[in-house]
This record gives structure tokens, sequence and C-alpha cells, in this order.
């Protein structure tokens, strides 16, 4: 059986969580990695391509970052923020973009049903969960997302580079007032905390794909890279490079 | 079948000389990659400003689907003379002509050895596997 790597590291600084991410993606030919973590302060990150002046919602953050990811703002709050990296030839990431975002959403539909939530792919429904002009990703929505009570309830984007993958994304526990009336788990787990659904995501990994998940640190060249990364995600010149 | 008249990298970038200038572009298969068939679903891309020397492999600029971000590689060395503005802010012409209307860059070569790049054929192949 395939061993993946599982790190954890909950209420970490916004640039350091995105730090982590990169230098897990530039791990050229390390085993693949599930990083579930979650933000102190929950910031509010923008997509890679996005204008700050485009999201309304940067105004009201306690803290604005700027993803490697692209797609739609998000705030990291109330929610579990998780990454898969990758070598872009595993079986998980080879073959069309579609067919990897597929694979990732089955094993979360599988953890989200542990929680008597039924999330399925959007397809062409309309969702209530869709607004004009926010710049926002859970406001906006595609074939691909994950939707339950007629709503978008996880927000995903990969970054490709260099023969890695990382796919990243967000479940949300519960609303807040910058993203509204959205998909969570509020109406079956109110109040639930990321970790307490971390336990269902890693039963629903192993379960899907088969491997067996081993608690790990990421390793001293992943702990320096992301050290340096971590500078670039927190300087204004990146934040304002759009 | 696709065009003979360009060698191709595994990273899905075309390049084609053309007198004393090469173009890059990326492939149809890059293209349905990125897009899943749907041509709206490319949104941003950031390019390259001209002068900027590139070394064969390098990234020379990122392409954003709905759903993931990618770099562009360049497929040869050189020094960027052009970028296609039009594409910029109209990205489905790499679905409607990526060998064509659909370039990205035109770059001063280095040199015009294209050596260790794919011909068609060889690209047809490579392609090929990856379906498998």
């Amino acid at each position: 059986m395939e061993t993946w790597r599982l790190v954890t590291t909950w209420n970490a600084p916004p640039a350091f969580n995105l730090g982590l991410d990169e230098a897990l993606l530039e791990s050229l030919g390390a085993p693949v990695t599930v990083r579930l973590y979650s933000w102190k302060p929950g910031a509010l990150s923008l997509g890679y391509f996005q204008r700050r002046a485009d999201v309304p919602a940067a105004a009201d953050a306690r803290a604005v970052v700027r993803r490697f990811t692209g797609g739609g703002a998000i705030h990291h709050q109330r929610e579990l923020t998780f990454s898969i990296a990758a070598d872009a030839e595993h079986p998980l990431y080879r073959g069309p973009i579609a067919e990897s975002y597929v694979r990732v959403h089955a094993a979360l539909a599988r953890a989200l049903a542990d929680f008597g939530v039924t999330a399925e792919l959007r397809g062409e429904r309309a969702l209530a969960s869709e607004r004009a002009d926010t710049g926002m990703c859970f406001h906006k929505s595609s074939p691909l997302d994950l939707v339950w009570n007629e709503r978008k309830g996880v927000g995903s984007a990969q970054r490709r580079s260099k023969g890695r993958v990382l796919h990243h994304g967000s479940i949300k526990l519960g609303t807040t007032p910058l993203e509204g009336d959205i998909a969570t788990l509020e109406h079956v787990a109110p109040g639930l905390e990321p970790h307490g659904f971390a336990p269902a995501l890693r039963e629903a990994i192993e379960a899907h794909f088969g491997v067996r998940l081993v608690a790990d640190v990421p390793d001293a060249l992943e702990r320096g890279r992301a050290k340096e990364l971590a500078v670039r995600f927190g300087s204004r010149e990146f934040l304002e490079r759009r | 079948m696709r065009p003979n008249d360009r060698k191709y990298a595994q990273s899905h970038e075309w390049v084609k000389l053309d007198g004393d200038v090469a173009i890059f572009g990326i492939t149809d298969f890059a293209v349905q990659e990125l897009s899943n068939g749907n041509e709206s679903d490319l949104v941003y891309c950031d390019l390259p400003d001209a002068g900027r020397v590139l070394c064969a492999g390098e990234t020379f600029g990122e392409i954003e689907s709905v759903k993931a971000v990618s770099d562009l590689y360049a497929p040869i060395g050189g020094e960027v003379l052009e970028i296609n503005a039009a594409i910029e802010d109209h990205l489905e012409i790499l679905s409607k002509d990526p060998w064509g209307a659909g370039w990205i860059i035109k770059v001063k070569p280095e040199s015009k050895k294209l050596d260790g790049l794919m011909d068609a054929a060889e690209y047809e192949a490579f392609v090929a596997s990856k379906k498998h």
C-alpha cells in the first residue's frame, strides 16, 4: 500500500501557510503530501491574478495575502484548508486537469458524507450562492465544484509547475460575513473546528485512494524554503503585484 | 497531424523558426488540458517584457485556466522581441488557432539549433503515451 505524508499545521500565520504550500509544491520527488491547516488570523487570500480593487471584501479583512493559485478570493475563517502536493506524473494528477479534480472531489465528498452531507459536482445546475462583482471564490462556480444545499461549499485551485502539482482547497465549516450565504457544515455540525473535521478527511482520503497517511513534518529543506517563500507572501510588493 | 514546420517540447510548447526570429506557442494538447475543451476557461496570462533574456527550459510566463495556474517554458533560449498582446485579452485565440494567431512570444534565438526537441511525429507519439 502506498504511503502518503500527512502534515497538519493549525492556526498558522497567512504568509507561512502559503510559503509552506509552495515549498511542498517545489519538493520534487517527495512522497504525495496531504496538508491540513487553518489560519490565524483568518486572512482573505486573493487569487494569483486578482486585483485587490476587484475584491471589495478585502477592505474589511483583518489580513490580506495573495495566493500562488488562481481563482477568486477566499476568507480563510471557519474552514479547513487542505493541499495535496505530488508529482504531475503521479496517478492522482496524471491526465486532464478536470479528471484530477473529479478524483480529489470524490474523496472530499466521502468525508462530507460522514457528516450527513451529500456533496456533488455542480454540473450544469444554477447555484443560489452565485454573486456578481464580489471577486469571491465561493460566489462563482464551475461544473467541477463541490456543492450541497444548492450552494458552493468547497473552493479549489491548482498550481502546476516544473513537473509538480499542488491542489489547494477550502472546505467551509461555517459562514463568515465576508462570504455570506454559501454551503457549510454549520447545519449538521454547529461550531465544528478544522481539527474536528480532519479525521474524517484523513480516513476518506485513505479509503478513496487506497493509501496510508502517515503523520510527518516537512523536512529541513522544505522548512527552509517555506521560510524564504513566506517573506515574499508577507511582502507588500507581492500583494500589490496586480 | 500537427504542423511539421516546428519543433515541440515535452512541456507542450512549440517553437517555429521564421528567418532570424523564433516564435513560441503552446500546442492544441496543452490548450485542451488547460481548458477542458471550453475556450472561455482560459482566463489570464502573464507574459514577459521585451528584452528579457530566456534560457532554454526557463519559465517565460504563466497561464490561468478556471482550475489551474500553469507555467510556460521556453523551448529554446533567446531574447524576447515581442509578445502577442492580442491574446492577453482574448485567450480564446489559443483555442481557435494555437498554431498561427495564437503564437505567444517572438524571440531572437541564441542558436537556431533545435536539438532535443521533438518533430511532429515524435510529439504525436509522446501525446499518445500521455493518454494511456
